[in-house]
């Protein structure tokens, strides 16, 4: 495997274990990079450990108590780490090569990451960091912030996790639910964020710790159904774009589709219907595996998006609904429901709302609402697609001499 | 670790003096993690005190100026942060509806009992 792609794949495994061991992510970090760097330089020359995790986590470990003596305020600290090192079975660095008794504690890590003492964006920033290995600068790109506000933002999380006491540790059963869901935001909106994009692979970083969380919390529906709905919308990736523009799913190129993708998410999807029990990412993945059939079943995908405005409240929901009604009864009857909405702020709003405007014949509020969902496009595929329609709006608008 | 909850409450008509500690309140009051609690008088008994140049200026009143005033102290003992939560949303459910909670950890400092 390239160095990167182990790096990469450990780098969460062994800053969680040094978290828990150090109790400060601060330490942690400063002493898992240290490690990496070592490696970086010695693994080429001598060749990757048997065991590259536990050959990691030994060294950072090390290297954790040589900063901790350097530093003798931290002497009660040292002694305890000491100790632990003497009490664990001795582990030269290299003859590490047992990865089974190398425990996970990645789930520990990710729940003190996105607790919900900090705030959102911190939550985000932080799991960024910590679980996906990302660099402070690549965080600062993919959010279009100046590196000094991600930096300041990611210590003063650190800070407040080590001096707040907010614990590495999975919440208790009556509180899990509510912190999962927590958790399953942040992921989610991590792939929200690469999906327009294209600065940093967010998405990818989305489904990778999707994909962690899966494997530590395997009978979590939600879990489950997280992972499958960024999958689904995952594998229509390479058709969503034709010559920089934005390409609507029934125009899409099906042959780049990819089925193995779409096979993974749906057998993660019935593996989460399998556990009975519903909540909104479900909902949203069977929503996204709808739409991969032709033709699609609108009547369904309305129905479900009725019981996922039901679960969230969310306005949006209730605008992805209209769509699929206006599948069924037609473009007036989608507009009856987009009229209650207070989505002005929303681009996709507009743009929705457009498109439901020229299929009922009305090309002058079409292109108006157009011109609107312009203004609010954030990415350039998505102004190409919108000044495309802009023009077909106008053309058709002056063909029919209103 | 130690914690200082903080409990702004919003303002009352009714001289707060008078009232006693409601029951359910001192009960929580009276945990063994509760280390120690100070009930405070009404923002008008506040005076501030600041340093000018090596003069102190004295203010009438608090020195937060904001509808809700700081009506309480309280210094508990939690394993970590989840832990304080729970027992400022013990106390909060006693509190009058308006009132917030800051969770503040403890670096260091002396409590006496009172």
């Amino acid at each position: 495997m390239a160095l990167d792609a182990v790096f990469r794949d450990q780098w969460g495994r062994v800053l969680a274990i040094l978290a828990g061991l150090l109790g400060d992510i601060e330490l942690a970090e400063d002493a898992a990079a240290e490690a990496f760097a070592i490696a970086a330089e010695r693994w080429p020359r001598d060749g990757e450990p048997a065991n590259p995790a536990g050959w990691l986590i030994t060294t950072a470990r090390n290297r954790a108590i040589d900063q901790l003596r350097r530093q003798q305020v931290l002497a009660a600290k040292t002694q305890l780490l000491a100790r632990d090192i003497e009490a664990a079975p001795r582990a030269p660095e290299g003859h590490m090569d047992d990865a089974a008794t190398i425990p996970d504690e990645r789930l520990e890590l990710i729940f003190a990451c996105c607790h919900p003492a900090l705030a959102l964006e911190a939550q985000v920033a932080l799991t960024l960091r910590t679980l996906g290995g990302l660099s402070t600068d690549e965080i600062a790109l993919a959010f279009l912030v100046p590196f000094e506000t991600m930096s300041k933002r990611l210590t003063r999380a650190k800070h407040k996790i080590r001096d707040a006491g907010i614990p590495l540790a999975v919440p208790p059963e009556h509180q899990l639910p509510d912190r999962l869901a927590g958790v399953l935001t942040v992921v989610y909106l991590i792939f929200n964020q690469g999906w327009g994009g294209g600065r940093v692979d967010l998405a990818a970083q989305a489904i990778h710790l999707g994909r962690a969380l899966a494997g530590l919390m395997p009978d979590e529906p939600e879990v489950l159904a997280l992972l499958a709905l960024m999958l689904l919308h995952d594998a229509r990736k390479a058709a969503r774009l034709r010559d920089g523009q934005v390409v609507r799913l029934d125009d899409q190129d099906r042959d780049l589709w990819d089925t193995q993708l779409i096979d993974e998410g749906r057998a993660l999807l019935q593996r989460a219907i399998g556990r009975k029990r519903t909540g909104p990412y479900l909902v949203q993945a069977a929503i996204a595996d709808l739409h991969l059939y032709q033709p699609r079943d609108w009547r369904q995908i309305a129905a479900l998006y009725e019981a996922l405005a039901r679960q969230t409240g969310s306005p949006v929901v209730e605008m992805n609904r209209a769509i699929a009604v206006a599948e069924i009864d037609g473009p007036d009857a989608g507009l009856a429901i987009l009229e209650r909405l207070d989505l002005d702020h929303y681009r996709y709003f507009h743009s929705t709302r457009a498109d439901l405007l020229r299929r009922a014949g009305r090309p002058s509020e079409a292109y108006d609402a157009y011109r609107r969902a312009l203004d609010l496009a954030q990415t350039e595929p998505e102004q190409r697609f919108l000044q495309d329609r802009l023009a077909e709006t106008l053309n058709s608008r002056l063909a029919g001499g209103c | 670790m130690q914690y200082a909850l903080l409990a702004y409450a919003p303002v009352e008509d009714t001289d707060r003096a008078a009232r006693p500690v409601p029951g359910t309140l001192a009960t929580v009051l009276a945990q063994p993690n509760v280390t120690g609690w100070a009930r405070l008088h009404a923002d008008e008994s506040a005076t501030t005190l600041r340093n000018d140049d090596g003069r102190m200026l004295l203010t009438d009143g608090p020195f937060i100026d904001s509808k809700e005033y700081l009506a309480g102290l309280i210094l508990i003992e939690a394993g970590n942060l989840d832990g304080a939560l729970a027992i400022a949303g013990e106390l909060l459910l006693e509190t009058r509806p308006g009132t917030a909670i800051e969770v503040r950890p403890i670096l260091d400092g002396r409590f006496r009992g009172a």
